[in-house]
């Protein structure tokens, strides 16, 4: 999943940046509100997190900016304002949550996840595809009830497909996903942990849960089966 | 006169007491007037009288004798015939006996004990029992007869001057009749006129107390050029005003942002390395972070309340504002799907800062969102000297002792709350300001229900 995250004080956009990448989340930093409009609409992007009080722009515009642009994916605040007022005009404006400083970093991670998991459609933090179950918060995954072991890459590509069951994606926005831009891309990679997932996911190659679409990408097939509870 | 506070009574006392001084004066000396014209023509009269008489006085016998009632009528004044009719006339010789006394004396001595000298005229006032107050003329003169003899006589005329004083009072009864009739009706007149004049700075007052009661914005329509730059200084004013609390409030948002980022930045930094050495001291500096943070969102939320005092604000429709705050928890508590019922009248009003009833009412359903089960249900209908607000959620309610402390919280700076909100506490203070009140109860859905009155901006 590609973050961008758009702050100006440096220490807590580094350390901030730091530990969304711990959580496996690759992170695009901005450091103002210009510089921040122009990653969101020249790299693919799946959640941004806007600090409201940025130079050159403030968040205010650079949400309205991006919303005006079409641009759909989920926008968490940063505010330092805690009144409801700012809270309503903030929600109003176009963004999906807002967290006000100084936050908790769990609960950040906590509400980025909520957000990813929506936009997928996805209302519980469970995501059940078939017979695949994935946590998004213990990042646990059974199969038929059976747990499975995966490295962190291969739950974070599973994560990413199982987000977007039922769509076809590319190689190029799953490599995009899945690595920031300093990592040296090599399509190659995806197709060998594809592989991998599958033979785990389905080791007697019964159900198939991940379809090849020849040229075009790759689509979780399983039907989706989210519980909706209450 | 600091103590007649009208305008208008003011100018009624003032213009009442120059003209009651004016007419005094000119009564005075149309009076007087009156009184010199009249004694005037009065002395004409007896001057006449007694040179009438003189015409009448026969000379040929050698000694003055003048005729009685005989004479035709038109010789004689009739009045010196007529009983008491307040003209008496008398001749003397030198020796002081009455050659001639008039028939009005009815057998009376004329009233005089003073004799002249030849050539000498005299007005004299005389006031003797049994005569009306009158006024004489004695005038002296030496007689020359035919037969070269002389002899000094004195002609007297008295007249009453019993009309003369009637006319007097009469004049002067018209004279304050019409100086009456004139005061008052310029007093009426001029206080329709101050009524008609006042009309503007009666209508600027109820502009500014609209102002001050939220009702208005500022104070609008044609003024008169008098006063045109007081409306305008006051509407520059209230601009001010409320351009100066936008300024503080910039200013506070300033330094929330300014403080906080940097607290966040702490928090953050110290979540980035979990050392277990460094634990006990990361966990203690997050506490001291934790309590800084309250510190100053507490005083920050306070600050920011603006109260009652709000020059010039609007009346701001409840309904929007509800509807707003329910929108955003939905989106906040989206995975909790909460059934949030509105029963807002429409018409409902606050008076006041918008920014404060969001505060109020977004603590209040962040609250009851909170807490429920799966449904909360916000009411408010104003009456005109209240907005009242209820908020009932179906969680397991607040008991009272646990609601005593929730309003408490953040009272005290240095309580350490973790993980609890300041947001009943900054309610209850924002309620305070606007002479309101919070109480807690039962709400009918089975959870806790808070209700807040806030009393009308401007109203005690």
């Amino acid at each position: 999943m590609r973050l961008l995250l758009v702050e100006d004080d440096p220490n807590l956009s580094r350390s901030l940046a730091a530990q969304l990448e711990q959580a496996g989340y690759s992170v695009e930093k901005s450091t103002d509100g210009r510089e921040g409009l122009y990653y969101a609409r020249e790299y693919p992007v799946d959640l941004a997190i806007v600090d409201l009080g940025l130079p050159s722009m403030s968040g205010v515009e650079l949400i309205k900016q991006l919303r005006a642009d079409g641009k759909e994916y989920p926008i968490l605040v940063l505010t330092a304002r805690d009144r409801w007022q700012d809270k309503v005009e903030v929600l109003k404006l176009g963004a999906d949550d807002y967290v006000v400083k100084p936050f908790n970093v769990e609960e950040l991670l906590a509400r980025v996840d909520a957000l990813l998991r929506r936009a997928g459609g996805w209302a519980q933090s469970e995501l059940v595809c078939g017979p695949i179950v994935l946590d998004t918060r213990t990042q646990e995954v059974k199969v038929n009830d059976a747990k499975l072991e995966l490295t962190s890459f291969e739950y974070k590509l599973l994560e990413y497909l199982m987000l977007h069951a039922g769509e076809v994606l590319s190689k190029t926005q799953i490599t995009e996903a899945l690595y920031s831009e300093d990592f040296e891309r090599d399509s190659n990679v995806i197709e060998v942990f594809i592989g991998r997932l599958r033979r785990k996911l389905d080791p007697e190659n019964s159900y198939k849960p991940i379809e090849t679409l020849r040229g075009r990408g790759y689509r979780l097939a399983a039907e989706r089966g989210a519980p909706d509870a209450d | 006169m600091a103590l007649v506070r009208s305008l208008r009574a003011r100018v009624v006392l003032w213009v009442s007491v120059a003209l009651v001084v004016l007419f005094a004066a000119t009564g005075v000396v149309l009076d007087v007037a009156f009184r010199n014209s009249m004694d005037q023509a009065r002395r004409e009269l007896l001057e006449v009288q007694v040179l009438g008489l003189m015409a009448l006085v026969d000379d040929e016998s050698g000694e003055l004798s003048l005729p009685t009632e005989s004479l035709p009528a038109q010789t004689i004044d009739p009045q010196f015939g007529v009983a008491n009719s307040g003209m008496y006339g008398a001749v003397f010789s030198d020796n002081g006996s009455a050659i001639w006394q008039s028939t009005s004396l009815l057998g009376r001595d004329f009233p005089i004990d003073y004799l002249t000298v030849a050539g000498e005229k005299r007005f004299e006032r005389l006031d003797v029992p049994g005569f009306p107050p009158l006024e004489a003329l004695l005038m002296g003169i030496t007689w020359q007869f035919p037969n070269d003899r002389s002899g000094d006589y004195t002609f007297a005329i008295a007249l009453s001057l019993e009309p003369y004083n009637e006319r007097q009072a009469a004049f002067r009864r018209i004279l304050i009749g019409w100086f009456l009739g004139i005061t008052l009706t310029m007093l009426v007149v001029l206080s329709g006129l101050l009524t008609f004049v006042l009309l503007p700075l009666r209508r600027l007052e109820r502009q500014v107390r609209e102002v001050e009661a939220g009702e208005r914005v500022k104070l609008t329509g044609r003024y008169p050029s008098e006063i045109v730059g007081l409306a305008d200084n006051l509407n520059t004013l209230i601009d001010t005003e409320r351009r100066r609390l936008a300024r503080y409030r910039n200013t506070l948002d300033d330094l929330a942002h300014s403080l906080k980022t940097p607290l966040a930045a702490m928090r953050t930094l110290l979540s980035e390395q979990r050392d277990k050495a460094a634990e006990p001291a990361q966990d203690a500096l997050n506490r001291e972070l934790e309590r800084m943070d309250q510190r100053v969102s507490y005083q920050l939320r306070r600050a920011r309340a603006t109260g009652a005092t709000g020059l010039g604000t609007e009346p701001v429709a409840v309904a929007p504002i509800v509807e707003d705050l329910r929108q955003t928890l939905d989106k906040v508590y989206r995975d909790k799907r909460v059934r949030c019922t509105l029963d807002v009248v429409p018409n409902a009003v606050f008076r006041g800062d918008p920014g404060d009833l969001t505060e109020i009412l977004g603590n209040l359903m962040d609250n009851g969102y909170k807490y429920c089960k799966g449904r909360v249900r916000v009411t408010a209908h104003s009456t005109p000297e209240r907005l009242i607000i209820t908020v009932g959620d179906d969680g397991r309610g607040i008991t009272a002792e646990e609601a005593a402390t929730l309003f408490q919280r953040g009272k005290r700076a240095d309580e350490s709350v973790p993980g609890q909100g300041i947001g009943l506490a900054v309610v209850r203070e924002t309620v305070e300001l606007y002479r309101g009140t919070l109480d807690v109860s039962r709400s009918e859905l089975g959870g806790a229900e808070l209700r807040v009155e806030l009393a009308r901006a401007g109203l005690l």
